[in-house]
């Protein structure tokens, strides 16, 4: 005991000292430690606010929300795509910041065409018509007794990359790629209600119908209708948000985000397409030639580099650290079977590795180990390949066919520049003036 | 399984042949455990994936939930058919009678249309165009392409010069415009309107000038000729339609996509040699909303004014409402503590009590407001 006496007597006046810097930071010791050396972590050797005071009472926030520190991981938008008062504009997906193969539903990419309609759950019909055997009406509460299934499947526009046919334009993923989210959808088989209802054989076409104030509309093959479309009204567990729209979507996995009409209201069946105004003026990719592609349906296989990123690039890594090179890679055309990786700008080529699951019209996570040499440049390039046979060209391949106003589809391989300093740029492989057909 | 048994028919000889032409990129074999293999090609040029054994896929599925009669819904009524199937097709279906002249057409755009796309349809502020001129004319810019010269000009996509239907015009200005008001336009507006869409691309419909004078009816409507009605592929008109889409697809050359066999792929010298890095110029686009940022801080406080009682209810409540310490407006209850001054019972209430009172009652409210909530406290209002 006298010893310890003594000890302490010792020590108090730097303890002293101590307990006043540190009741100035509004934090206290840990009981036991006694004197805090230079390369002590302070979050480790002090007590932390948290830790000291009653937490939140599960009275709070009965819909959770994220921590307050996470205010920075959001939608953005850009008055580039700032169409209609933002009433037929875009908010991207922070894909720079997205965990595994689902978006939280707060950050799915959020377009519309007449802003985001707010439906009243309980005025919502669902008009199923045209060349069936029969006619059907549905409230939401009979459409959702219909058995259902659940799907994970990405939701692209299709002009996702499309700003960028002529040159880079954006130093950044979250706008680069974001034109894209991923989510378990519960609904529907459209089969499954047609089954019921009969279709008439020279129903070839089906029409989509939005309630919103665009009354969006697209014309869906019946090949389509007949094999995965859905209706859908659950997103990751919950109801779908209205920017998805809420209460009841169409999901056609795979193909362009603007088939996928939302705020749905009226199937119709018939033996010759609409030419709605989404699928003729727009989501047509002028050729060369001058013929447009309409009908353009299924998203390519495509992938990208997600970390690093311009957002997060790798400029505190030191030198001979290992690090993860992660990626996403998508088709609507079927299941991702392989990515390869090229640390020179798509020259040449090894096989990363995928991960997780692996499921048909998904996103599907890739992996590459790299160490990092401090002051090496890189030019980071994946190429991902799907099981119906495709793999991404090259950017000169791709404009070589599609020249550089179609504005739609652009799935080329996406290059990202590691500068010397870390630093991640967006940029291009591509022969000035494009190449001769090939 | 499905009461179309020609179409699947028709369906399943292309299945067959596009099955041929995809076989040699199965073999790739990357079918996950448990999973079911693709089989077939779909319209879209993708593969589909038959239910086999119980899956899609990867999924399980209840087959018994197939081919059931479910009887769910009910028969719409003919009147709720008319109101809601309104949409407007090519060859007239859904186009009520009605007329409307260009100069009625041109009074309504400048009183509905104008504030947004601009005089004479010009456009701007983030509106589409209308028209850039002759349509006819406009129609041959569609061959520019600025991948040889970026200066070049590129071409023109307005609804003279690109669109391939005229009805997509009237349908859409029926039901989508004026943009912030729209389904307010009548039958004959929507006429006068489409007339100076018409008017304004300088137009002809059966050798006529659409002119100043010009009056539109269904009967001219029918013979309008879009100058880029063939501008589209595939073919996605008549019986034989979705054979020649399939068709399109099954070529992957049409549409820019690219098919290898995976062992056959370019793992070295795979760019072209006169690829160079190329950057963005002049910074690019950067404005974005909100600014991009990565950091990890507490989002700027905001400015809301204090709810004393429901910050009570969130805070307080589960002890001063329980009998555990004295209620809102409790005189009597709050007296041995007010004897010691106001300043006391703030002081206890800032830095909480041996007695259980944890500090601020658990909350994270400044000072300042948990002393209005104190107040609240003893006052009862």
């Amino acid at each position: 005991m006298d010893n310890n006496k003594s000890q302490k007597d010792l020590e108090i006046s730097d303890r002293r000292d101590f307990f006043k810097k540190t009741a100035a930071l509004g934090v206290s010791a840990l009981a036991g430690t006694s004197l805090m050396a230079s390369e002590d972590d302070k979050a480790i050797m002090h007590h932390v606010p948290w830790g000291q005071t009653w937490g939140d009472p599960v009275t709070k926030n009965l819909y959770g929300m994220p921590s307050k520190y996470e205010h920075n991981v959001t939608r953005r938008y850009t008055k580039l795509l700032a169409s209609g008062n933002y009433r037929a504009s875009i908010a991207v997906t922070p894909i720079h910041e997205s965990e595994g193969i689902i978006t939280p539903n707060g950050l799915f990419f959020s377009r519309s065409h007449g802003g985001v309609a707010h439906i009243d759950p309980n005025q919502f019909r669902l008009m199923i018509h045209g060349l069936l055997e029969e006619e059907i009406v549905l409230t939401l509460d009979q459409l959702k007794r219909y058995p259902s299934v659940t799907r994970t499947h990405f939701i692209e526009c299709p002009a996702n990359g499309g700003q960028e046919w002529r040159g880079p334009q954006f130093n950044s993923l979250q706008f680069a790629k974001g034109f894209m989210a991923s989510a378990s959808w519960t609904g529907v088989y459209i089969k499954t209600i047609l089954e019921d209802l009969g279709i008439k054989p020279e129903a070839q076409w089906m029409l989509a119908e939005g309630s919103d104030n665009s009354e969006m509309g697209r014309t869906v093959p019946i090949d389509k209708v007949l094999d995965d479309a859905m209706i859908v009204w659950g997103q990751n567990g919950e109801a779908l948000r209205p920017e998805q729209g809420y209460p009841v979507r169409l999901l056609l996995p795979g193909w362009e985000g603007n088939l996928c009409v939302k705020w749905l209201k009226r199937l119709e069946f018939a033996a010759e397409p609409w030419y709605c105004k989404e699928e003729t003026s727009k989501y047509t990719a002028l050729k060369p030639t001058g013929k447009a592609i309409q009908h353009f349906y299924a998203n390519e296989v495509n992938s990208t580099v997600v970390s690093p990123s311009p957002e997060k690039p790798w400029t505190d890594l030191e030198d001979g650290d290992v690090i993860e090179i992660e990626g996403l890679a998508w088709s609507g055309m079927g299941t991702i079977t392989g990515v390869d990786i090229s640390l020179d700008g798509g020259m040449n080529y090894v096989e990363a590795s995928l991960k997780g699951l692996v499921l048909p019209k998904s996103w599907t996570r890739w992996s590459y180990m790299h160490t990092f040499k401090k002051g090496e440049k890189l030019i980071l390039a994946s190429r991902a390949m799907d099981d119906a046979g495709y793999i991404q060209p090259t950017i000169d391949e791709e404009v070589a066919i599609m020249g550089v106003e179609s504005v739609y589809h652009r799935n080329a391989v996406e290059t990202w520049e590691v500068t010397a300093e870390g630093k991640v740029n967006h940029v291009q492989l591509r022969t000035p003036g494009g190449v001769k057909n090939v | 399984m499905f009461k179309l048994n020609s179409k699947l028919i028709v369906s399943a000889s292309v299945i067959t042949a596009a099955a041929l032409f995809t076989a040699g990129c199965m073999d790739m074999g990357a079918k996950p455990a448990g999973a079911n293999a693709a089989t077939a090609a779909d319209i879209a040029g993708g593969v589909i994936y038959p239910i086999e054994d119980g899956m899609t896929g990867p999924y399980y599925v209840n087959e018994k939930a197939m081919n059931m009669k479910l009887n769910h819904g009910r028969v719409p009524t003919a009147n709720e058919l008319d109101a809601w199937n309104r949409d407007v097709m090519p060859d007239g279906t859904g186009l009520p009678e009605g007329e409307g002249s260009v100069e009625e057409g041109e009074e309504l755009y400048e009183a509905k249309c104008v504030s947004c796309h601009g005089d004479f349809g010009s456009g701007g502020g983030g509106y589409p165009s209308l028209s850039k001129g002759n349509a006819v004319e406009l129609q041959q810019t569609l061959t520019n392409n600025r991948w040889r010269d970026p200066e070049a000009d590129g071409p023109t996509r307005v609804f003279g010069s690109y669109w391939p239907k005229a009805s997509t015009m009237w349908w859409y200005i029926r039901d989508g415009m004026p943009h912030p008001k729209s389904k307010t336009l009548t039958t004959n507006e929507t006429y006068a309107l489409t007339a100076y869409m018409l008017n304004i691309n300088e137009f002809e419909i059966d050798g006529e000038e659409v002119d100043d004078e010009y009056v539109l009816n269904r009967e001219k409507f029918l013979k309008i000729k879009m100058p880029n009605e063939k501008g589209f592929e595939p073919n996605i008109d008549g019986p034989n339609a979705l054979n020649d889409v399939r068709a399109y697809y099954a070529n992957s050359a049409n549409f820019g996509a690219k098919k290898v066999n995976p062992s056959e792929r370019c793992m070295t010298d795979c760019q072209e040699k006169t690829a160079v890095v190329t950057r963005i110029e002049n910074g690019g686009i950067s404005e974005f909303n909100p600014p991009m940022s990565v950091v990890r801080d507490l989002p700027e406080a905001k400015k809301e004014a204090l709810d004393a009682k429901s910050a009570y209810a969130n805070n307080c409540a589960m002890c001063h409402d329980t009998g555990v310490a004295p209620p809102p407006g409790d005189k009597d209850g709050w007296s041995s503590y007010l004897s010691k001054g106001m300043d006391a019972v703030y002081k206890n209430g800032i830095d909480g009590t041996e007695s259980g009172m944890p500090p601020k009652g658990g909350s994270s409210l400044s000072d300042a407001d948990f002393k209005k909530v104190v107040d609240y406290l003893i006052n009862g209002k």
